[in-house]
């Protein structure tokens, strides 16, 4: 059978609050830490959903509206780079799972 | 809400679902706060229910075609390399009658349809009007006084209870806010799960699978299958999907720079899979963090004034080999937990004493016992002999077991000694044994 990229594996996700566009992020990341100290940046390949990501210079970004809510990077990252809760139910994004 | 309750339940999952309906059975007013949209929607799971307790909670529950997708009666093992599997595989008709020893369930419909069964248990009893089960609410905080727990924030909103049982699950924040368990977990002992539901016609995954009416399969993979990440794999079917994932030793996936959803893909192509799960669709794909059973990083207190935790929570799990046992624990710990509070409201006593009668019964039970024996057996399946040697010797020694020649077949013997040597060597098998027959 066809494999699945991810960004084809989080499009059969439904997230919350997907008509807001200004939602409250639940995971706050101090990429400061990432970009000079960090001597892995695990979150970038770890991470299920792609949410942290390097660019071309090597530099770590994050997007939390991909998020499913694994809580992965909140053991990877041994940095205290992450702070870590769970969405917001009105103003926060994750996930409502079909299956589960 | 001016009113307090007798205990507040935070987290709709299995183990919060099993406390709700013990505490309704025994009369008592408790608020069950879930912060999905409804009971099960931000659970994800393998994922096989074992044991027969979920009959305790709903009896005859197989009499319903709701809820649960399968009944196991199919068990398999199966080591990998990169081209073969070699599987130890028992069923056996012993398991078609109810109460089943395992079903498979999809938590998003399990859970909910259990909340259903909570709702009713509710409602027949004396506060019917007065308990509630509250999705779509975030729990922020619980409430303690002089260290007591005496109720939750959420929304900005207080309540107030006698008693709080943790059941939020493995991601245990609220566990750790009120000192249980240390601020920073590290990925030592932890495992990412990833998993792909995959949907076929219902007859030809009924065909494939050769389940009959609604018996299904359990399959565990050790191997190949998670690209020398030390973990496993897993295929279970459901009623017209099946559920196959990894779980994925979180600081052996950081030191290998590895992408789970990379692997989850490689064991897909994998020759043998690939047969087995052809022309089916993806339907959903989900990830979520597990712990992996090993008692260093349990948290050693699981209650305190006014306050116990339960299933997930209290990293309530374990993979001895047999079988990854965590639902079922869920559900007991949280029927023993509701069975504390029970007990404390009748000496109207929450204190920390009453409440270490939880931890008390816990250890008493199946689950501690088990959890205590098999130690050994968790660090065993994570010695990278067990999870890659293993696999490549019985795979290679099944490779030329299995290959008939036109010329003199050499003893089964000298097959072995030669798939030995190629992978690994007599003292490590030695240990290995050793190690194996003591934790088993």
């Amino acid at each position: 059978m066809k494999l699945l990229s991810l960004p084809e594996r989080l499009g059969l996700i439904s997230y919350r609050n997907q008509a807001k566009s200004d939602i409250k992020p639940h995971i706050l990341v101090d990429t400061d830490i990432c970009n000079s100290t960090c001597p892995h940046k695990c979150t970038t390949y770890v991470c299920p959903a792609n949410c942290y990501t390097k660019d071309e210079n090597g530099k770590v970004h994050f997007q939390v509206e991909d998020c499913i809510e694994c809580g992965t990077c909140m053991y990877a990252c041994d940095q205290g780079a992450v702070s870590w809760e769970f969405p917001d139910p009105e103003i926060g994004r994750g996930v409502t799972w079909n299956y589960g | 809400m001016d009113e307090k309750f007798d205990c507040i339940i935070v987290g709709a999952g299995v183990a919060g679902l099993g406390a709700a309906m013990t505490l309704a059975r025994n009369n008592m007013k408790f608020l069950l706060i879930e912060k999905g949209e409804f009971p099960g929607a931000k659970n994800v799971s393998g994922g096989v229910l074992w044991g027969n307790d979920l009959a305790k909670l709903v009896p005859n529950y197989w009499e319903e075609d709701a809820g649960w997708d399968r009944f196991i009666n199919h068990r398999r093992l199966t080591f990998m390399d990169e081209q073969s599997t070699f599987s130890v595989d028992f069923k056996s008709s012993h398991f078609n009658e109810p109460p089943y020893t395992g079903v498979v369930v999809l938590r998003s419909k399990f859970d909910r349809w259990l909340a259903d069964k909570v709702q009713e248990a509710i409602d027949a009893s004396d506060y019917a009007m007065d308990s509630f089960i509250a999705p779509n609410i975030l729990v922020e905080e619980i409430l303690l006084e002089d260290d007591k727990a005496v109720g939750i924030k959420a929304g900005g909103d207080e309540f107030y209870s006698d008693s709080v049982i943790l059941a939020e699950g493995v991601n245990n924040l609220l566990t750790r806010q009120v000192g249980l368990q240390d601020k920073y977990v590290p990925a030592d002992h932890m495992l990412t799960g990833v998993k792909e539901i995959i949907r076929y016609d219902q007859k030809v995954l009924e065909d494939r699978f050769q389940l009959n009416g609604k018996s299904g399969m359990s399959n565990e993979f050790v191997g190949y299958a998670t690209n020398g990440v030390e973990g496993g794999g897993f295929l279970y079917t459901n009623k017209d999907t099946i559920s196959i994932g990894l779980v994925l030793g979180l600081k052996d996936l950081r030191e290998k720079e590895q992408k789970p959803h990379d692997i989850l893909n490689e064991f897909k192509k994998h020759p043998v899979i690939a047969d087995t799960i052809r022309g089916g669709e993806v339907v959903e794909y989900s990830a979520h963090i597990v712990s992996s059973g090993d008692k260093r990083v349990m948290p050693k207190q699981l209650y305190k004034a006014g306050l116990v935790v339960c299933g997930e929570a209290a990293n309530l799990l374990l993979n001895a080999g047999k079988a990854i046992q965590g639902m079922d624990y869920a559900m007991r710990s949280g029927i023993l937990a509701a069975e504390t509070i029970t007990e404390a409201k009748k000496a109207g006593d929450f204190g920390e004493s009453a409440m270490k009668k939880y931890q008390d019964t816990l250890e008493n039970s199946y689950i501690m016992k088990d959890i205590n024996n098999f130690q050994d057996a968790v660090h065993l399946l994570h010695d990278p002999v067990m999870t890659q040697k293993m696999p490549n010797l019985i795979c290679d020694f099944g490779r030329n077991f299995f290959s008939i020649k036109n010329e003199p077949t050499p003893k089964s013997r000298e097959m072995l000694k030669g798939a030995i040597k190629r992978h690994a060597s007599y003292w490590e098998l030695i240990k290995l044994g050793a190690k194996g027959a003591k934790a088993l």
